[in-house]
């Protein structure tokens, strides 16, 4: 089992032809993920590390019945090409572009449920599910096959973890970068479903920060439907407060949502252990197992 | 992107949103030439991103020219709140009845605009969130939908303001939502919003912030960003992509790292071992060498800062290739500051051999919580 991605993942990568999408394709084929088409728009035809290419999106999946797809695209093209493998009927569609604008990823977030689809990030390093494929640009050597697993807001903090973890003989099942954007293409809240149902997942790691409410809402979530145990962390305690600019801001979190404490206290409520920071998490999983 | 109050207004009023007159002045030469457009009795408003501006004196009142130059001969390059003042909005005084509270925001819970309605604006709306919520309206924008009069007349009634505010209400609202989408913002806020005889109602001061990840295709709010004051460091580390956020006044630990969640983590971890973190700055992904340098540069020339935490996980980023850059950086630079380098990820070894190559200020130490450990002895020294 595993979440998203497996060995059966038939993976496109969008971008394939530039620099970070030929170095990081060769990566995830190297890894094992059955990459099975490129696109770039105006270079149908040609091939890349034996990967075909095409220039749009529906020739690509009709031609290798890919079923996903990966973006190695700048930020300003991201919102077209997430459109364009959602409206060729990809059910998940991963985008890692750091500033990606927010306005982009409203329509994405939208058009995205109303097609029954998934977006994983932006501004995130993709998903693996170690030993069987990876559909990101993360140092896989650090990732190791088990039964925890993971999903992130940040990148370095989950590295960080899965470091500690596969040194202390802790492996993962999936670990999904959720990215760090006011609006990701899936949430915590989207998520926990997966891990819940997934076999060889035993326990769900989650690493949250300040900011937004996807805590929040995941804590109620978490109460009500999650028998597995969740261990979470809220990394940005001390970040300095963003100058306060208008009211608007304190008026939408006057009843505390986004705080560290806030977020903390209902996750506690919900019953998931709460780590003081990424050591922690590990000390905690290895009481759990 | 936080705009100037002035900054603000002028975006109004290209929308159609009824503002009063103004002119903005960065020299006290003219003044009379300046104002001319302009009728007594005026407001004075120093152009500064502080709270609380009008009880530091950033706010005043002029009833006739020789009062005007008096203040703003005062006012200009003055310092409020460590803040210097370089701009001044000389604006009419508006006569209002009530102050209502408007904003379009991108909320996060629904991830659509919202609108947020109060009939009581002005200074304490914060305080009405929390002491009477019921007085704060949320109504959400569907994109698609967009700004509909029932959505108006729900306000109306539900905040008990005269049903003759209908259409003013509406039109302010309808083209505050273009504006929300033109310049690609995270928050359009009037406040107050004053309703004044027969009606009328007018944005008398207001908030604007702009989604940083999408100024590549607003020429114009970029424009504008040249005015806002910000610091040095701020700046010089802009020039190479680097994001410098100063952190606490004094601190005398900076943290250098590859991603946000990281630094966040680095400043809970020397937060709680009892150090004050001034600043950090976050390299984004794949520095090279060149860049490294300069960021450790830049870090050092901050005269509170003792100590450099620099903490890589690399991906993206290569640890040799921030290796070398600390050695170029160490060798530019005064001797006597403390360097700590945690490297984990890519190339880790290559780059622990060229930071022991380095024979002075610098230690290699391997983990997070190992560096804040030797930041904490180093300190102790």
């Amino acid at each position: 089992m595993s979440v998203l991605i497996d060995k059966n993942t038939r993976l496109i990568v969008q971008g394939i032809t530039g620099r970070e999408g030929t170095f990081h394709a060769e990566q995830m084929l190297q890894y094992g993920t059955q990459v099975v088409a490129g696109v770039t728009t105006g270079k149908g035809g040609q091939t890349v590390l034996g990967v075909p290419v095409f220039d749009t999106v529906k020739e690509a999946i009709e031609a290798t019945n890919a079923n996903a797809s990966i973006l190695f695209v700048p930020a300003k093209h991201t919102a077209a090409g997430v459109y364009e493998a959602l409206d060729a009927g990809l059910e998940l569609v991963i985008t890692i572009a750091e500033h990606v604008p927010v306005k982009d990823m409203m329509g994405i977030y939208h058009f995205s449920k109303s097609k029954n689809c998934r977006v994983i990030g932006p501004n995130s390093f993709g998903i693996i599910s170690p030993g069987k494929a990876k559909a990101g640009f993360m140092s896989h050597k650090i990732f190791s096959e088990g039964n925890v697993g993971v999903m992130s807001r940040s990148a370095t903090n989950c590295y960080e973890t899965i470091s500690m973890m596969t040194n202390n003989g802790i492996g993962q099942s999936t670990c999904i970068g959720v990215g760090g954007d006011m609006i990701p293409g899936s949430t915590f809240l989207d998520l926990l479903p997966l891990f819940e149902q997934d076999e060889q997942t035993k326990m769900i790691v989650m690493i949250g920060e300040i900011g937004g409410n996807e805590e929040e809402l995941a804590a109620e979530y978490i109460k009500e439907n999650i028998t597995k145990p969740v261990i979470a962390l809220i990394a940005g305690k001390n970040a300095p407060k963003g100058k306060s600019m208008g009211h608007a801001g304190a008026i939408v979190s006057a009843d505390g949502t986004g705080s560290a404490e806030n977020k903390e206290k209902m996750l506690a409520a919900a019953g998931v252990h709460i780590a003081e920071n990424t050591a922690g998490i590990v000390e905690i999983v290895k009481k759990l197992l | 992107m936080k705009f100037m109050e002035y900054q603000a207004r002028e975006v109004f009023e290209e929308y159609g949103i009824p503002v009063k007159k103004a002119v903005v002045i960065d020299s006290l030469e003219n003044i009379d030439e300046q104002i001319k457009g302009l009728t007594f009795p005026l407001v004075v408003k120093a152009q500064v991103q502080i709270g609380g501006r009008g009880k530091a004196g950033g706010v005043q009142f002029a009833e006739d020219s020789d009062s005007l130059k008096a203040i703003c001969a005062k006012m200009l390059h003055s310092v409020l709140k460590g803040h210097k003042v370089n701009k001044i909005m000389i604006v009419e005084k508006a006569e209002g009845i009530s102050e209502m509270y408007l904003s379009i925001i991108l909320d996060r819970l629904s991830k659509r605009p919202m609108i947020i309605f109060s009939s009581q604006g002005g200074v304490d709306i914060e305080e009405t969130a929390v002491t009477n919520p019921e007085a704060i309206i949320k109504v959400p924008i569907y994109p698609e939908v967009g700004v509909q009069k029932y959505t108006v007349h729900y306000l109306i009634n539900k905040s008990g303001i005269d049903k003759g505010l209908l259409e003013p209400l509406y039109d302010i609202i309808s083209k505050l939502y273009k504006v929300f989408l033109a310049i690609d913002a995270l928050i359009v806020e009037i406040n107050p919003l004053l309703v004044c005889a027969e009606n009328e109602i007018i944005a008398l001061d207001g908030k604007v912030d702009v989604d940083d990840s999408a100024l590549y295709r607003q020429p114009k709010v970029l424009e504008y960003r040249d005015s806002i004051q910000e610091e040095a460091l701020v700046l010089e580390a802009r020039k190479y992509k680097f994001l410098y956020i100063p952190v606490e006044e004094g601190g005398d630990v900076a943290v250098i790292s590859n991603g946000s969640g990281m630094l966040m983590s680095c400043i809970d971890h020397i937060t709680k071992a009892g150090m004050t973190v001034g600043a950090v700055l976050d390299l984004g992904g794949g520095a090279t060498s060149d860049k490294i340098k300069e960021a450790v540069r830049i870090m050092l020339s901050n005269t509170d800062i003792k100590y450099l935490f620099i903490n890589i996980f690399g991906g993206i980023t290569r640890c040799n290739e921030v290796a070398e850059g600390v050695k170029i950086a160490m060798e530019l630079q005064p001797k006597g500051k403390c360097v700590i380098v945690r490297l984990e990820g890519t190339n880790k070894e290559m780059g622990i051999e060229i930071i022991k190559s380095i024979n002075y200020d610098v230690v290699s130490v391997d983990g997070l919580v190992e560096g804040v450990e030797e930041l904490y002895k180093r300190r102790q020294q």
